[in-house]
């Protein structure tokens, strides 16, 4: 029987996504494998800097018996005070998020026109917070790792970053300059030099667009955008700071 | 071409001929709402994963998908033209032997185009609707596979009514149009042209 040929382009249509469908799956549950192998050397990293070898063995089993690392709440370790950050998939941009106790704050920004700062509640290793606009972000993290997804104007970027110390980790400006506020941020990436940041010239104005911020020194935590001196505080839920 | 909407009375001499024809329809239509409707519920229902296959050569997802896309377009606005040309709507074009071929393969290369970033879509992103532009997409890409399975079962259905093509074929692309301006032109018009 021949099969008529508009047929035809629907059903090649059809099998070839389900072969993108198939080929997807998997290439997702191999990425949650690695991740969650990530984690459970990430677990025991940041376990021994932390001296805390029981909590760190905890996760590091755990992480090995599950191969879903999502499955955050039941096993893994919840650390009460981590700062998080890295680089988004696809080089779109970083994000930075630091958890103390009851209170999280994250910030995302590309080092130009896009950044979003986010607030919310964390609960039992799960993290849902907004932004200004529509953007949002979720996360689950547990002793040296995190991953999730946020959305910046329209734009959902998944991130898969690690607990970071000082001096990595999330800084903010507020300055009123000439009336205007500005509001800046900086990530400093683990390596702790390479740093992202973003500035709003005019928070409380809608039409505002940020733009790059001008060079954090990191060890005066001092910036300077056009000849004003934006002083910056870092955002470390080790220390509490900024919070 | 999508202007004749109206079925043209003159060949009503048999009263049974247009409600017949008119049942031709009603599988394809059928089965292309179930098509947009599946797409639709799955891209809501199934979680987002946020990733897919990488495919090599690009620097992200959503650029592969605005290159693919914009690549679906071209193939399209080739579609379009070669259709005017068949249905003798570009009177200075004399149809040439080969315009059948050129518009079937260059329609199937830009389905097999929009397969790949469907797939993408609807399992990394899904359905959704946080601004007008992302509901419009949403809605427009599930339409348009609807719309295209519709399309591409009328026609092997002898005779529909004259119209039914044009008007199918017209719709496809505008919502392809649509697709690309809330994704392809938007990224690329947000981030620059980037690969």
């Amino acid at each position: 029987m021949k099969i008529p040929t508009p047929i035809l382009t629907l059903i090649v249509g059809a099998a070839l996504a389900a072969s993108l469908l198939i080929s997807s799956m998997s290439a997702v549950s191999a990425k949650k494998a690695a991740l969650a192998a990530a984690s459970a050397n990430a677990g025991v990293a940041s376990g021994a800097t932390a001296s805390q070898p029981t909590a760190a063995g905890t996760a590091t089993a755990s992480a090995q018996a599950s191969s879903t690392p999502s499955a955050t709440a039941s096993g893994f370790v919840i650390p009460p005070h981590a700062n998080y950050d890295g680089e988004v998939q696809g080089d779109l941009g970083s994000v930075a998020v630091a958890v103390h106790d009851t209170f999280a704050v994250a910030y995302f920004c590309n080092g130009s026109t896009q950044e979003a700062w986010f607030k919310g509640a964390p609960h039992d290793g799960n993290l849902s917070m907004t932004g200004a606009g529509s953007s949002k972000l979720t996360m689950t993290y547990a002793l040296g790792h995190a991953r999730g997804t946020v959305t910046v104007d329209g734009i959902s970027h998944v991130f898969s970053i690690i607990a970071v110390h000082k001096p990595s980790g999330l800084f903010e400006s507020i300055a009123v300059v000439r009336g205007a506020t500005v509001k800046a941020g900086w990530i400093v990436l683990p390596n702790g030099t390479t740093q992202i940041g973003s500035l709003n010239p005019n928070v409380n104005a809608a039409s505002s667009v940020s733009q790059a911020a001008p060079k954090l020194n990191l060890s005066t935590l001092t910036a300077t955008d056009d000849g004003v001196t934006l002083v910056a505080t870092p955002i470390d839920a080790e220390t509490g700071s900024g919070f | 071409m999508a202007t004749e909407s109206e079925p043209s009375p003159p060949t009503r001499l048999d009263p049974i001929q247009p409600d017949s024809a008119a049942k031709l329809l009603v599988v394809p239509a059928l089965v292309g709402c179930l098509v947009a409707l599946t797409l639709g519920l799955y891209g809501r229902l199934h979680s987002p994963t946020g990733v897919a296959v990488d495919v090599i050569g690009f620097s992200s997802p959503a650029t592969v998908k605005a290159w693919l896309a914009s690549g679906a377009l071209l193939f399209a606005v080739v579609q379009f033209v070669s259709s005017l040309v068949m249905y003798g709507k570009l009177p200075w074009i004399s149809a040439p032997r080969w315009i059948g071929g050129l518009h079937r393969w260059s329609g199937r290369i830009a389905f097999i185009l929009t397969v790949i970033v469907a797939v993408h879509c609807l399992y990394a992103l899904g359905f959704e609707s946080f601004d007008a532009r992302v509901l419009a997409h949403s809605i427009a890409g599930c339409l348009f596979f609807g719309v295209f399975t519709a399309k591409m079962l009328s026609l092997t259905r002898r005779g529909t009514p004259s119209w039914v093509l044009p008007a199918l074929g017209g719709l496809a692309f505008a919502l392809l149009v649509l697709i690309w301006f809330t994704s392809a032109f938007w990224f690329f018009s947000f981030f620059g042209f980037r690969r």
